[in-house]
């Protein structure tokens, strides 16, 4: 920036670059930089919101998981029983599936760099996983932990005791659950939930305060959600219903949680039989067997979500035949072909296709014309249209 | 239709030297008929400016060898097929991974015997070692309840999962010869990444256990003689050296990927690796007891977690690097800045954005990229020359967006 002086008048030069996106006049279709499009200043810090609140959801639960598993694992030693140590040793694989949650919500922030071009997205897909892959592994130790409860049969195995841990781990691994599942909702479930809270043991008391913090999150999230989640509701042709855009790595730690539940509901089942009735062991295997395929069956959907994603299919949202059918019936456009949909995660879809036109037709109009259709209607953030003459 | 066919069998041959060329039927389904174009020779309008046609007619400076995009590997993707507007008898024929039909269990016994059956000779090999490997667990599984030892039964878990995975990569080499569909429009290839990473994070699970056993018997300190469990460690040990040695090109640690199937038949090999030198690591530990070494346990549960831990942890950082839509690993980052800087070079371009890449399977990069374009500049001749520039990178599909300032 400098001045001249000259009699006449007073020239003033300034040199500033002008960044490419401020220069487009019109459809915003270019952006500098491989990070633009998904690093938008729009979507990243609703993106950025929704992150902190489901990390710091994360969080709380690890917070409480480490815990509980220091005053099982203190319990334990102090009363020599091996079964309220495995118990802690379920615990730590919380831990780890949460602070896999945790970790691929937190990377997935990340700023896309030149190797990295789409950015980080896809970690959450391969978190989520990864958290899956360890709930099928422990699924399976804790089938063998029931084959081995049989073979060791002699009176080592105290059917009180694994009821009582059962039952700790249970009402823990629901308080868990109803953390993490929570969304933001109705408002009068909060308050329902809020009296439970209350009368549950004083040292969940802190439970609470965090509890209420989340509410008036929450509540501020569902005025911003609302838009968005009406126009998808708009354009989806299958659903129906609001669906809840729960993120996937919360979710997963949510499946790892319920699972966890339904196996201490397995477990106790076992051991009020064991007490009970300690000939009838076998039944134990057999509850510990139909549980854990009950908690393989939960993981089904999002396996099958998660596979979908990293297959690069379309997404089950978007039909691909109604695209190009209304794509094909624009004016200029003779053709469509190699349409790619797909999905970098849940939710961010991108699209690739080749359009043919008339040599005639204006090719800038198309491009645009095509661009906002496909924006519009299917609501799909990024895409590129090769535009050929025939 | 048919010499569009004959004349596609040569080429998959000479691609694949090694095994017969993957039959033209999807898994499960061998009465479907396969008329997707593979779009050369085809006078379809849609194909009219299809990549490998427009090189042909190219003049232009950028020397591009033509006998290259004969021997494309995506033809055997159908790269240049438009998957959507197959005809709708088409439609839902795709591998059944969404289909709503019944499935029944022996429907689903007789096409995996099918599948096996038309399968090349590593899945044949895999199919014998999976069989195997049941058949031993169960066998260790029902000694082990039935005596009452908990070492065999827990070994026989640990196999079980070991098969389970296992049958996933066989899957998965079956069904990756699926023609893409609507739905899965880059066709079924990715499947074989997937299993490799699988096998990869179990093994780097396994070596976690591992660890965590070591550090059990350090602290408990009363290594209890599993003696009965020699047998069955030498067992497993000669039915995984067979494994090995079925899949021994694969047997190496950082392998350059040039095919999908090199990764899983890698992560197979991998795997049957690990599991051998685990059984090598209790032999040996019980070697070293009977020699009166302390800590023997200890010693060799931890060498043993250390080693899969390595040898697991290249190709889990290959496949997830695919997986997480990684730019490709071959093409260095100034190969891309190069052609960027060409590609701003010629005299009506301004600039280029948006340019990302990825890889869907080793040796096939899709990339996308926008070009800002003076106004009335011949489209044709950028677009063949950007494409040109790309294909020589090794990046075979690209949709281009010229945009007019």
């Amino acid at each position: 920036m400098h001045r001249e002086n000259s009699p006449a008048s007073q020239i003033i030069e300034v040199n500033i670059d002008v960044p490419a996106c401020a220069a487009e006049v019109g459809v915003r279709k270019i952006c500098g930089g491989a990070t633009c499009d998904f690093s938008d200043s729009k979507t990243s810090s609703k993106d950025a919101k929704e992150r902190a609140a489901s990390m710091r959801k994360l969080l709380i639960a690890v917070v409480l998981c480490i815990i509980f598993m220091s005053i099982e694992v203190v319990g334990g030693i102090q009363a020599n029983s091996l079964a309220i140590l495995t118990d802690a040793a379920h615990l730590l694989s919380d831990v780890a599936a949460f602070a896999i949650s945790l970790f691929s919500l937190w990377a997935s922030g990340w700023e896309a760099t030149p190797r990295q071009s789409y950015g980080f997205f896809r970690i959450e897909i391969l978190g989520a996983l990864v958290s899956i892959q360890l709930i099928w592994v422990l699924a399976g130790i804790l089938v063998y932990e029931a084959i081995s409860r049989i073979i060791y049969d002699s009176g080592e195995v105290q059917g009180l005791l694994m009821f009582a841990v059962a039952s700790f781990g249970l009402f823990f691994n629901i308080v868990m659950a109803v953390l993490l599942g929570h969304d933001h909702d109705h408002g009068h479930g909060h308050s329902e939930h809020d009296h439970n809270h209350g009368e549950s043991n004083s040292d969940h008391s802190h439970h609470d305060d965090d509890h209420e913090h989340d509410h008036t999150h929450g509540i501020e999230h569902k005025d911003g959600h609302e838009p968005l989640l009406k126009h998808s509701h708009d354009i989806s042709t299958a659903n129906s219903a609001k669906k809840k855009k729960r993120n996937i790595n919360v979710h997963s730690a949510y499946l790892h949680v319920l699972g966890d539940s339904i196996q201490s509901i397995g477990v106790m089942i076992g051991g009020a039989i064991i007490w009970y009735k300690p000939e009838w062991k076998i039944i134990d295997l057999i509850c510990t067997l139909i549980f854990s395929v009950v908690v393989l069956v939960t993981t089904i959907k999002m396996l099958r979500s998660i596979l979908e994603v990293l297959m690069e299919s379309t997404p089950r949202e978007i039909d691909a035949t109604r695209l190009e059918k209304g794509l094909c019936e624009m004016d200029g456009v003779v053709a469509v072909h190699e349409l790619h949909i797909w999905a970098i995660t849940v939710g961010k879809v991108l699209l690739a296709c080749h359009v043919t036109v008339t040599p005639e037709a204006d090719a800038d109009l198309v491009l645009d014309k095509v661009v906002g259709y496909i924006r519009r209607e299917y609501n799909i953030s990024h895409i590129t249209i090769q535009i050929e003459r025939q | 239709m048919e010499d569009r066919i004959a004349s596609y069998e040569p080429l998959v041959a000479e691609t694949t030297p090694k095994f017969p060329p993957p039959r033209s039927s999807s898994f499960g389904d061998p009465h479907q008929q396969w008329n997707a174009d593979y779009g050369i020779a085809t006078g379809d309008r849609r194909f009219a400016f299809s990549r490998q046609q427009s090189f042909r007619q190219s003049d232009l400076p950028s020397p591009f060898p033509m006998q290259r995009s004969q021997t494309l590997r995506p033809h055997q993707l159908g790269r240049s097929d438009s998957s959507i507007s197959m005809p709708p008898l088409e439609y839902g024929k795709g591998f059944g991974l969404k289909s709503s039909e019944k499935v029944t269990a022996a429907g689903v016994m007789l096409s995996v015997v099918r599948a096996i059956r038309s399968g090349n000779r590593p899945m044949k090999r895999l199919a014998l070692m999976i069989s195997l490997n049941v058949a031993y667990s169960t066998a260790e599984l029902l000694i082990g309840i039935f005596t009452g030892r908990v070492g065999l039964v827990s070994d026989a878990f640990h196999l079980t999962f070991g098969c389970g995975l296992l049958t996933f990569s066989l899957f998965a080499m079956a069904a990756s010869r699926g023609k893409p569909d609507e739905i899965y429009t880059y066709g079924y290839k990715r499947l074989e990444v997937l299993s490799a990473f699988t096998n990869a994070l179990f093994l780097l699970f396994m070596s976690f256990s591992l660890a965590v056993e070591a550090l059990h018997a350090f602290i408990q300190d009363e290594s209890e003689h599993k003696h009965y469990l020699i047998v069955s460690a030498v067992t497993n040990l000669l039915v995984n050296l067979l494994g090995v040695w079925f899949f021994r090109s694969y047997a190496r640690i950082n392998i350059v990927y040039r095919k999908a199937e090199d990764m899983n038949y890698h992560s197979v090999c991998l795997h049957v690796l690990a599991d051998s030198i685990r059984s090598a690591g209790l032999i040996l530990a019980s070697w070293f007891l009977t020699l009166g070494v302390e800590n023997a346990e200890v010693l060799c549960l931890g060498l043993v977690s250390v080693a899969i831990f390595m040898v697991a942890l290249p190709l889990f950082k290959a496949a997830g690097s695919i997986l997480l839509q990684m730019a490709p690993a071959n093409v260095p980052s100034s190969a891309f800045s190069k052609c960027c800087r060409q590609i701003t070079s010629l005299e009506d371009v301004s600039g280029v954005s948006q340019a990302r890449f990825w890889e869907l399977i080793p040796g096939y990069t899709i990339g996308s990229l926008s070009i800002q374009v003076r106004k009335g500049a011949d489209d044709r001749q950028i677009l063949q020359y950007v494409h040109g520039l790309y294909h020589d990178l090794g990046i075979q599909d690209l949709a281009v967006q010229t945009e007019h300032l």
